[in-house]
């Protein structure tokens, strides 16, 4: 019985969109599948690994009597992207089977049922809803989640800490050495509200908000965020921890202020991080009255050396970093010039930009 | 950094036996187990030294210690009362090293290198931590001293009960060349066999053997047994305590016949398993869900799959995945998890944060 028919793209793309989260191999095999729904004109894919959920709707007038079936994602996208563009796709189900025709070419998948496909149950106690720009939210995620952390023992910093507090939402990620804090203004006021999202979460986030002016709505309820933007939804558990005290690391008290081209100190840092040590990644950066200079050397005794002409005019300082928490702090920024505030060998340094308070990145030096 | 460590191991004597001893002297002289009931298919976990003598041993079937040595005194485990003691070991443990890698309740690899205690020598450490054990906690410990993990715990079986030998990086050779095969660490009873057969009763057999060929035969085993064989053991000890997994398993007195009998199991199973679990609070979620399954002729199977948060569901359909391959009646069901492997945290970066409170 023919189910569906219509271009690869119309399928590829929202099936592509929720393919990302799903895991290829799981106890639960239906977890590798897609759920593919047809209500009226409007087809859906769902995916899911119990943490999070996507959705991709499609309204284009699809005809075709109502349906509902599970099939692997990947086998499925597999085979989409692999026939050429623009070919008329026909989906069929014959008993447990779901055939795919394109040309000449036909592949019969196994399908299970939809019933047992799980979705997560919607949390209806809903605490806030935050609405703002797709774009803004992608830039602001671009700003902080680079410095989240990655399989920590602490599983709480796997993740982003987003915050609504009064007209503002507060995005802050850290790895525990440094600390990426990005805020925004909205709208309307709410009350406080924290939640830690799943790593995975936001880069899947990151990856499918896109840089327009649409609306993306964020629904913060007790367990669970949702995002809807474009023809897509996200649900998201939330991470079950207390995210440390972001506030009382921000250094009040530092009074070395550098002021830099951006593009400048990156290309620098790139060139040294050439010979700094492949597994400490340590740069020394030694300012005097008017000079940086950059040093980095790595186990077989090479060293590079960079110097900048800069305009400081503080006490002179010779400190060590992990040379990747500066070099992300500069490639994931946009603007022309930043601010680092440093005080002793021993406190961090604060990334700033000028007279601009959404902004803040905190790295604690190593000992060289 | 090739300076010489000092690693001691330390080994309680029949731990859980010392404690009941301990808490009624009246148990010393007469041979005492501590176990699960015969009728119950238990089996031996520890043993006094008046026991061995009648060649009861542990992991040996209750039943058949009985046989052995009818008059055994067989006691249920007090796990509380262990632990209690183990505490009060590993305090002071803590007195000389932070450095304290604990294999179990009764039994840690201490490193010393760089110590201040008794002028920096392990031999009198190892000796003053076995007086204070002995009188702090009221049972005795074995313990061996020498430059890595590897000597150090073959050293502590070399006195026991309730002594120590120190083997110095010079007397190495002499002492893991005549070993037999069989105590380096990853050789069961069915590698032993194979080497065995190709002639490999010693380490100074073992080691005629190029890595090459060991590697051939053994695979990654091979590589160890090579550099054991030598006595070369460069493994740090990993103090932290870290978790690697953490399980639930019950033996049934009577098989269940089929996969329906093992999943009616699960419930209690889980309940255990959730207990113990939350009293274990680890730090981090788990990485892996398990099951094992040991069949009534004793072949056993286990099935994993990587989940952070293992429910009922999982662990069922493990057990669903893992039964068709014995498809037979089954004696023993567990279910667990595993910690993910710690990536070693390398960054020399200062922490922002110590616990919670900033550094700054």
């Amino acid at each position: 019985m023919q189910l569906l028919q219509a271009e690869r793209d119309a399928l590829l793309k929202p099936l592509a969109t929720v393919t990302g989260i799903v895991e290829r191999r799981h106890t639960l095999p239906i977890l590798s599948n897609v759920l593919i729904q047809k209500s009226g004109d409007t087809l859906a894919f769902t995916g899911t690994d119990l943490e999070i959920q996507i959705a991709s709707t499609q309204a284009d007038g699809f005809s075709g009597n109502d349906f509902a079936l599970t099939v692997s994602a990947k086998k499925l996208s597999d085979i989409l992207r692999a026939i050429p563009d623009k070919s008329v796709v026909t989906f069929e189900e014959n008993e447990s089977r779901l055939t795919v025709k394109a040309g000449k070419s036909r592949f019969a998948l196994q399908t299970l049922p939809s019933a047992d496909f799980p979705t997560l149950s919607v949390d209806t106690n809903l605490r806030a809803t935050v609405r703002m720009p797709q774009g803004q939210l992608k830039a602001l995620l671009g700003r902080v989640q680079y410095a989240m952390a990655h399989q920590d023992i602490r599983y709480y910093l796997n993740g982003l800490f987003l915050v609504t507090e009064g007209n503002h939402l507060k995005l802050v990620a850290t790895d525990g050495h440094r600390l990426a804090y990005a805020s925004a203004e909205l709208e309307t006021s709410f009350d406080k509200n924290e939640v830690i999202l799943p790593r995975k979460t936001i880069l899947e986030l990151y990856k499918l908000l896109q840089e327009v002016d649409d609306e993306v709505t964020i629904d913060i309820a007790g367990n669970q965020v949702k995002f809807s933007f474009g023809n897509v939804v996200i649900h998201s558990k939330v991470v079950d921890g207390k995210f440390p005290d972001y506030n009382r690391v921000i250094p009040q008290n530092n009074d070395k202020l550098l002021t830099i081209e951006r593009p400048l100190l990156l290309a620098a840092l790139q060139r040294a991080a050439i010979l700094s040590n492949e597994k400490f990644r340590g740069v020394r950066l030694v300012l005097t009255d008017g000079v940086l200079k950059i040093l980095c050397n790595n186990n077989e005794q090479e060293e590079a050396q960079e110097e900048v002409e800069v305009d400081y005019t503080g006490a002179p300082l010779d400190i060590g970093f992990n040379i990747q928490y500066l070099l992300d702090v500069l490639t994931n920024l946009s603007v022309e010039q930043l601010n680092f505030t440093f005080g002793d060998v021993n406190s961090s340094v604060l990334v700033t930009i000028a007279d601009n308070e959404h902004f803040k990145y905190i790295v604690m030096p190593m000992r060289i | 950094m090739n300076a010489p460590r000092k690693i001691i191991h330390i080994d309680c004597d029949c731990f859980y036996a010392s404690v009941e001893m301990r808490d009624d002297p009246s148990l010393r002289d007469v041979p005492l187990a501590i176990g699960g009931a015969a009728d119950r298919r238990g089996v031996i976990a520890t043993c006094n030294y008046p026991a061995r003598t009648f060649g009861v041993r542990s992991a040996m079937p209750t039943s058949r210690a009985l046989r052995l040595c009818p008059t055994l005194v067989l006691l249920p485990p007090d796990f509380e009362r262990y632990r209690a003691a183990s505490r009060a070991v590993h305090r002071i443990f803590r007195d000389y090293t932070d450095r304290i890698e604990p294999l179990s309740l009764d039994e840690a690899y201490l490193d010393v290198t760089g110590c201040d205690a008794c002028h920096g020598s392990a031999t009198l450490i190892a000796r003053e931590i076995r007086a204070r054990i002995e009188a702090e906690v009221g049972i005795t410990a074995s313990a061996g001293v020498a430059g890595n993990k590897l000597i150090a715990k073959i050293a502590s079986d070399w006195n026991k009960p309730n002594g120590q030998l120190v083997v110095t990086p010079a007397e190495v050779d002499a002492f893991i060349s005549p070993l037999p095969v069989d105590k380096l660490w990853g050789v069961g009873k069915v590698t032993a066999q194979r080497l065995h057969q190709l002639g490999l009763h010693t380490c100074a057999d073992l080691r005629g053997w190029s890595q090459q060929a060991l590697v051939t035969r053994f695979g990654k085993l091979g590589r160890s047994l090579y550099h054991q064989c030598r006595g070369d053991d460069n493994r740090p000890v990993e103090g932290g305590g870290r978790r690697k997994s953490l399980s639930v398993e019950h033996t049934y007195p009577r098989d269940l016949p089929a996969l329906d009998d093992c999943l009616a199991q699960l419930p209690r199973l889980l309940a255990d398993f959730t207990q113990r679990l939350a009293r274990a609070d680890p730090d981090e979620p788990p990485h892996k869900a398990f099951v094992k399954i040991k069949y009534h002729d004793f072949t056993q199977t286990t099935m994993e799959c990587v989940c952070a948060a293992p429910d009922a569901a999982v662990f069922e359909r493990l057990l669903r995945d893992a039964w068709p391959r014995g498809q037979r009646p089954v004696r023993l069901l567990g279910i667990g998890v595993r910690f993910a492997d710690a990536a070693p945290v390398t960054d020399p970066t200062l922490p922002l944060w110590l616990g919670d409170e900033p550094v700054v």
